[in-house]
């Protein structure tokens, strides 16, 4: 009946837990966000989004074994993201997903939440061919990598500042929309113009790193000058910029090492002109585009399952001691 | 029956086993704040200890604070999920009974008093009763100076105990009367848990996993920001 996985995701403000067979085939998936809680305060507040894990933690294991009608016994691990993330957060549920393993008697799989990101593609395009050049652009990473083989990334470029997430959030307090920004902007976006103003398009031209402060900056004072431009052609326009810069890059890299495919992963990758101009880039190119469904880009368990499922391959089970680490990064070379 | 006692609301974290036999086994450890790092390696150590296997523990029980938040919380996701995943109950208990039921035998005013960082405490008052102690205040967070200023009020002889009473050991020597506690009683610890849970489980006083409900006291600071700015505080 292959391997099947329950994953653990408690690192930022979603409890999440999720069963996958053989890190593709989703038994269950099951999410508990936090995002009205966090909503009056603008952004995520680490004490409440621990408080809302540690009371989640355990009904969302749960209805994930349930809803995939999977017993105890049928498990082959219990995998948990370790890092980076909120530490508290975090912590909640390595603990919780440890003791599981622990009582069950199944190992435990440590996964890095960035490489789980990646694999949220291989959720539905298991074969997906490689090398592929995967954008991963979230509210808190932007990072271009370059994915030679199952555990082998190159990170070309991050973002030296904002990520791009963050970028959305910010612009979107100022205009004073509401959080979280992405969604919303990328709404109203939809009826704006995305010609109405051209914002700067920074280090287009340079490597593959990012930069989105200034961007923020340049919205900003744009507003300020010019309180008359409608919010939904800022918004349009705003999207437009990053959305072209992130993409001049990621089809950059493309060219450049020969990639079979470009892929999108990260909760901005929900965002509908982003995921759009993937595919006809992708098209234009040769390459196979790839954009997750929207509930697999954003923080989810599936996605922590299969990247666990081959670690599981390669790495093996991590020690009962095994802690969180909020700064983990991607496992890269070169 | 077989209880599992998984306790880290302090500085401090630890797991015990115990039976009607009282403890079988228990482990601890003071040094730096690796609960998470911890609970797991020590619920195998004590078990291996007391000879028995996970599948045998009949009941978990738990820490519930008030305490150190992260710590806190990382006992009882463990506990939870030992439970849940065992499918058996738990029960929840308070640091401080936890503290006041490490000196059940004193005459004094029984008073545990942890460290709740930014200058506060976690305190509570207790009184030695046949077979325990019996709390006569609310747990609550206090500057340690309220504290001292309502024990001074109470009159009468004090035993003081705690990383609390410690860390402000100054401001509590003013009040006459007052013993402090021997280091053995500054934290809480997974030995007092198992002993008072047990008569508990006899009692069957049981809550599901899903029950236990941390024992925070102080709201998140965005929370009280939130309430002031809203004219709700
Ligand atoms: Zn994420």
């Amino acid at each position: 009946m292959g391997d099947l996985i329950l994953g653990i995701e408690t690192s930022c403000d979603e409890t999440a837990a999720a069963v996958v067979r053989d890190g593709h085939d989703v038994l269950s998936n099951v999410v508990s966000s936090q995002i009205d809680i966090h909503a009056r305060y603008g952004g995520v507040v680490p004490e409440v989004a621990s408080r809302a894990h540690v009371e989640m933690m355990m009904p969302v294991v749960a209805e994930a074994m349930v809803e995939g009608g999977v017993d105890k016994d049928d498990l082959a691990a219990v995998a948990c993201t370790v890092g980076p993330g909120l530490i508290g957060s975090l912590l909640i549920g390595v603990s919780a997903a440890k003791s599981l393993a622990l009582v069950w008697g199944k190992p435990f799989i440590a996964v890095n939440h960035l490489e789980a990101h990646l694999y949220a593609s291989f959720l539905e395009k298991p074969d997906m061919e490689l090398p592929a050049v995967i954008l991963l652009v979230s509210g808190g990473h932007t990072m271009l990598v370059l994915m030679e083989g199952h555990g082998q990334y190159r990170l070309l470029g991050q973002t030296l500042d904002d990520a791009a997430g963050e970028a959305y959030d910010k612009v979107a307090r100022y205009l004073g929309l509401g959080y979280p920004g992405g969604p919303i902007i990328d709404k109203m976006a939809a009826d704006g113009d995305p010609e109405a103003v051209r914002f700067p398009r920074a280090m287009a031209k340079d490597g593959y790193d990012f930069s989105f402060s200034g961007l923020k900056t340049s919205v900003v004072n744009y507003v300020r000058k010019n309180p008359d431009v409608a919010d939904v052609d800022i918004a349009a326009s705003f999207q437009e910029a990053v959305v072209d810069v992130l993409l001049t890059k990621a089809q950059r890299a493309v060219h450049e090492f020969d990639a079979k495919g470009l892929c999108l992963a990260g909760g901005v990758a929900a965002n509908s002109l982003l995921r759009a101009r993937t595919l006809e880039l992708a098209e234009a190119d040769g390459v196979a585009g790839f954009v997750p469904a929207r509930s697999m880009c954003t923080d989810n368990a599936a996605m922590v399952a299969a990247a666990g499922w081959w670690r599981m391959a390669s790495d093996g089970p991590a020690p009962m001691d095994q802690g969180a680490n909020s700064s983990l990064a991607l496992p890269t070379y070169a | 029956m077989l209880m599992l006692g998984i306790e880290s609301s302090t500085a401090q974290v630890g797991v015990a086993v115990g039976s009607h036999d009282g403890v079988l086994a228990s482990t601890h450890s003071s040094r730096d704040r690796r609960h998470a790092e911890s609970i797991a390696p020590m619920i195998q150590f004590v078990c291996q200890q007391a000879r028995i296997e996970l599948s045998d523990i009949s009941v978990v029980a738990v820490d519930i604070g008030p305490g150190l938040f992260t710590g806190l919380r990382v006992g009882i996701a463990s506990a939870m999920a030992v439970a849940h995943g065992l499918g058996v109950p738990m029960i929840g208990v308070s640091s401080l009974d936890l503290g006041a039921f490490a000196a059940e035998h004193s005459s004094r005013l029984i008073v545990p008093c942890y460290d709740a960082r930014r200058g506060e405490v976690f305190s509570a008052q207790y009184r030695s009763v046949p077979g325990g102690v019996q709390r006569v205040t609310e747990p609550a967070v206090f500057t340690p100076d309220e504290l001292a200023a309502d024990l001074l009020a109470q009159n009468e002889e004090i035993l003081l105990l705690g990383d609390g009473a410690d860390r402000y050991r100054d401001q509590f020597e003013m009040v006459g009367n007052l013993e402090f506690g021997a280091k053995g009683l500054w934290y809480p610890s997974a030995r007092s848990l198992v002993e008072l849970a047990h008569p508990k489980a006899l009692r069957e006083e049981f809550v599901l996993p899903s029950e236990i409900e941390p024992l925070y006291i102080r709201l998140p600071d965005a929370e009280i920001n939130w309430k002031v700015r809203d004219g709700r505080a």
